[in-house]
């Protein structure tokens, strides 16, 4: 199976890792991974600040570079950004700058094979347990263009469900944004603040001692808090976490594990 | 006040109302409380996301023909014998209640609860009027009102800024002796307004939707204090919204339904009432009905993006998830209409000068949309407004239009993603500290951290450090070549 | 009986939709699902009088079920527990259909009893309904779904009757235990087509008047009744 990592810009200028992490779990279960080259970022940064003029080249060139490579899917390690991706489509129904409709086509063969990491290990690799073991007490954080846009509530917490010796705590509040919002945590920093703020409080009430989520934006907003505050706390991708510790005998697919309980939380 | 509710600018509002710690704990215990009620009230009912379908469907199909149901309506309220006025600006709105209460020789105005009265700062009108009282009768808003007009910060919970105590010293001030206890306060005000109620002779109303097809018009409230205002009076004035119509019972119904699910966790409020112009031969009712139809702005919206915010029924349910309301309130919104719903119709109705930043204090977290019962997009509209603000009026929001710009044109060209990729680690040593690490394994490849950065990005780390970028050998792409060499994806 | 400024401002909605007006005729409104009618159909009557019953004290509502023979006394009761008169009762012939004449005699001879009568002026009624302890009202229908019994404005029985007095207690028959709003509206819109119910105002009432204004806790009885029960008459 061909797999293409849709990178994002977050990625690529912070977070070396998550990617390195994700390629590791990928190849270890089968996939063969490529990274096509010219792509930069979905355009989340300027579309959403109102920038709409501004937003057409930036998603033109993603849809280009991810259309360089042939791939069977395209896996992301940013809830957010495959929900834009995914959304490509109906953003570009008002694109003045594409009279053939020829981006408009390939917009949606790639929202067509595009999925979060998580999710893509689920549902498309059929994968329940990666065979990770991490010995930790974790809440995770629920990204909410994930969870609203591309309305993925549950493979995440499926996939952590099976990770030896990780102890999930459920998060109070879960549902409300940590404040990140992209261009909004610096112009609304004000406001951000409260948000993050009290966020970092529910997570200390929870009592662990690791943070999980699905989006890298998140996570260095609410690290970046607790990091000024001065508070110990380990934030990690899930990506990192899947691969921690791996015993490729556990592995285990979907079929072989107890069928997993609905979205833990609305 | 009006529309607006604060002379603030938006940055000293927002100062102030992260500074109110009591209103802040007040907010998100009442959302939290909402949360659970809604969400069970809802899957009790099955189906949800049909049911917001059906409940869209109706909506829009009023707005589409709204000219066509605003006129058949108008003319069943008169074929009972009602009035009816359309009025386009606020000034011509309250230039009729004013005369209507002159003609009906009232001195005892009674009012139930109209977010559109609110609009028109009728209060203050009516007050300046010699030889007339004016009440408040829901209880939230009879709380405002005897704390010298206080504004309201929800669009269904007016009051919920302000906890037992301080309502204990309001009423206080009227007389009542007894503890803090909701439960007694709310019997005082109980006997001290059905006294006020029982000489009145005009009953204002708002209305939650007008049956076209029939001319009367429907209430959705659980004190019943609008039901004392359409029964006692002689002559009732309901104002309302140009956008609150429905074509039959047979919608009102349907919406009515969705409205208490939303709004209140409840299956129905306490009390639906379908009323108007009194029947030849009851004795009580309004002998005299006027319907005030305001426009104030909200056909701006129609015909363009902005449409479908009309559908709204003023549920309050995207206050009630909003993380930015539950941090800064109704009032940080300085609109009357606050949150989500407030932050796309604010700028429609008093214009993007004074209400231009809302659309901006969201982080498009899309909670809002997720609930709202008749599918209204909301943040997708709080980013169409923002594309207005800044591609077509060209006003300028925080970031410079060249720092957007900028950011437009190196996320669109590769070779210039590749040189800030590989030069992102320089020139950031003036900002860089040695400041330990105490947000592990994310930010440890390293162990460096910008507490206080330039330009945009002082914005982020006035409120949290940011990782200095890994140098350009230890980046993603780097490493995946060299992986690749190695033959990593050789399975 | 006035329309004022309706052309001038309908043309303007009409212009800024962009299409001309008096378009419904062709476009009327389909129901897009027939959720509403759906809901809750395949319940049994016996299973909805349950479900109303649940609901309703859920409220909390008192909730009594007699037939026709226990109803006197029931009110009797009802009256005394509640502290006596005032009454404010209506002026209509469903006394007589659920033969409660005998019992409309006997109670006024202990109780301050008032009518809600058509003859009389506003003032005359308004004040019997706010003197009042106890209302009893006779409801069209009530809704299992929600706990909700709907009254409908009629000369003998007119709308403050249902909100003034301290205690309020509605009788409907059994036979009239429906679903939910969706019945009660389809009747209501089938009669006043058919010119046969001329009512200028259908009061839909879901238990005591309550509040949740201060700090969301919810009290009873703040501007109308303090207590409500409903009674159920096998038919
Ligand atoms: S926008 Fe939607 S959720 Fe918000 S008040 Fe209106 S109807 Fe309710």
């Amino acid at each position: 199976m061909k797999v293409s990592i849709f990178t994002t810009c977050m990625m690529d200028l912070m977070f070396p890792h998550v990617g390195k992490n994700m390629v590791e779990v990928l190849e270890r279960l089968g996939c063969t991974v490529d990274v096509p080259d010219d792509q930069i970022c979905c355009g989340q940064p300027t579309f959403n600040s109102g920038y709409v003029e501004a937003s057409w080249p930036v998603m033109h060139n993603q849809i280009d570079a991810l259309s360089a490579i042939d791939c069977d899917y395209i896996v992301c390690p940013a809830g957010s950004c495959t929900a834009i991706l995914k959304e490509y489509p109906e953003l570009l129904v008002d694109d003045p700058n594409d009279p053939t409709g020829d981006y408009m086509a390939r917009a949606k063969i790639l929202s067509a094979k595009t999925y979060e990491f998580s999710q893509f290990i689920w549902r498309v690799l059929g994968i329940a347990d990666c065979g990770a073991e991490l010995d930790t007490v974790a809440t995770y954080h629920r990204s909410c263009h994930m969870t609203r846009l591309l309305g993925e509530r549950e493979t995440p917490f499926w996939l952590l469900e099976n990770v030896k010796g990780l102890e999930m705590r459920q998060l109070d509040g879960i549902q409300y944004c940590c404040g990140f919002g992209g261009t909004f945590s610096v112009k609304e920093h004000e406001i951000s603040e409260l948000m993050v703020t009290s966020k970092v409080e529910n997570i200390e009430k929870t009592g662990a001692e690791t943070l999980i989520s699905c989006d890298p934006g998140c996570l260095m907003n609410i690290g970046g808090r607790f990091n000024r505050l001065g508070k110990p706390m380990k934030i990690m991708h899930i990506a990192e976490v899947l691969n921690h510790n791996v015993d490729e005998s556990r592995i285990k697919k979907i079929s072989e594990v107890a069928t997993p309980a609905p979205a833990p939380f609305p | 006040m009006g529309l607006s509710t604060s002379t603030l600018p938006f940055k000293e509002r927002i100062a102030a109302a992260a500074k109110d710690k009591f209103a802040h704990a007040s907010i998100a215990k009442a959302q939290d409380t909402q949360y659970t009620k809604r969400e069970n009230a809802r899957a009790e009912l099955g189906n949800w996301q049909d049911w917001r379908k059906l409940g869209q469907s109706i909506r829009q199909h009023v707005i589409q023909y709204l000219p066509d149901y605003l006129e058949e309506f108008s003319d069943n309220v008169e074929k009972r014998g009602g009035n009816v006025f359309f009025a386009q600006t606020t000034d011509e709105a309250n230039d009729f209640i004013l005369n209507v209460i002159k003609q009906q020789q009232g001195h005892h105005v009674v009012k139930s609860k109209s977010m559109v009265t609110a609009e028109l700062d009728l209060d203050k009108k009516l007050q300046a009027l010699p030889d007339v009282s004016i009440l408040e009768t829901d209880l939230a808003e009879f709380i405002l009102q005897e704390d010298d007009w206080d504004e309201p910060s929800h669009i269904v919970f007016p009051a919920i800024h302000k906890d037992r105590n301080q309502v204990h010293t309001i009423f206080k001030k009227l007389g009542y002796e007894g503890d803090n206890d909701p439960e007694h306060m709310a019997r005082f005000a109980r006997k001290y307004m059905r006294e006020r109620f029982l000489e009145a002779d005009v009953g204002i109303t708002g209305c939650n939707f007008a049956i076209a097809d029939s001319g009367i018009i429907n209430l959705d409230t659980n004190e019943g204090n609008a039901d004392l205002a359409d029964s006692i009076p002689k002559a009732q004035i309901v104002v309302m919204g140009m956008e609150r119509l429905v074509p039959s019972m047979k919608e009102a119904e349907i919406m009515d339904n969705m409205l208490a699910r939303s709004a209140v966790g409840q299956k129905l409020t306490t009390y639906v009432t379908f009323e108007g112009q009194q029947t030849p031969g009851e004795t009580d009712g309004p002998e005299n009905f006027y319907v005030v139809v305001l426009d104030n702005n909200r056909s701006k919206a129609l015909g363009t993006e902005f449409q479908e915010i009309l559908q709204c029924i003023r549920c309050g349910a995207c206050l009630n998830v909003c993380p930015v309301y539950r941090q800064i309130g109704g009032h940080g919104y300085g609109s009357l209409y606050p949150g989500p719903v407030g932050a796309v119709l604010s700028p429609i109705l008093g214009g993007y000068e004074q209400f231009g930043e809302l659309p901006f204090a969201s982080s498009l977290c899309a909670a809002c949309t997720e609930t709202c019962p008749v599918l209204i997009p909301l943040h997708n509209l709080l980013i169409k407004h923002r594309e207005v603000e800044t591609d077509r009026l060209n006003m300028m929001h925080g970031f410079t239009d060249f720092q957007m710009k900028v950011v437009g044109k190196g996320t669109s060209s590769p070779f210039m993603f590749k040189m800030a990729l590989r030069f992102k680690h320089f020139g950031l040593s003036p900002w860089t500290h040695q400041k330990p690490v105490t947000a592990t394994n994310f930010f440890e490849y390293n162990n460096s951290m910008i507490t206080k950065g330039p330009g945009m990005v002082g914005g982020w780390t006035d409120v949290r450090d940011l990782p200095v970028p890994p140098k350009h050998r230890d980046d993603f792409r780097v490493w995946f070549k060299h992986h690749k060499k190695q033959g990593g994806d050789a399975k | 009986m006035t329309i004022q400024n309706r052309d001038k401002f309908l043309d303007h909605l009409a212009e800024r939709l962009g299409q001309p007006r008096h378009q419904l005729a062709t476009h009327p409104y389909q129901q897009l699902n027939d959720l509403p009618q759906q809901t809750l159909s395949d319940k049994t009557p016996a299973e909805l009088l349950a479900l109303a019953r649940k609901n309703s004290e859920a409220l909390p509502v008192t909730f009594y079920e007699v037939a026709p023979v226990e109803l006197p006394q029931l009110l009797t009761d009802y009256v005394t527990d509640k502290g006596g008169g005032p009454l404010l009762l209506p002026t209509t012939s469903h006394f007589a259909d659920y033969q409660l004449t005998d019992w409309q005699k006997s109670i006024a001879a202990d109780q301050t009893v008032n009518y809600w009568l058509p003859d009389a002026d506003r003032a005359t009624n308004l004040k019997a309904a706010e003197i009042a302890n106890i209302g009893i009202s006779f409801a069209d229908f009530l809704l299992a779904e929600s706990g909700t019994v709907t009254v409908s404005t009629n000369p003998g029985q007119g709308r403050a009757l249902h909100f003034l007095p301290i205690h309020y207690l509605s009788i409907v028959p059994r036979s009239r235990i429906v679903a939910r709003s969706t019945q009660a509206v389809a009747w209501y819109e089938k009669e006043q087509a058919a010119g046969c119910l001329d009512s200028s105002a259908i009061h839909f009432i879901t238990g005591p008047s309550n509040s949740g204004d201060i700090e969301m806790q919810l009290v009873t009885g703040v501007h109308g009744p303090l207590d409500v029960t409903y009674v159920v008459v096998d038919d």
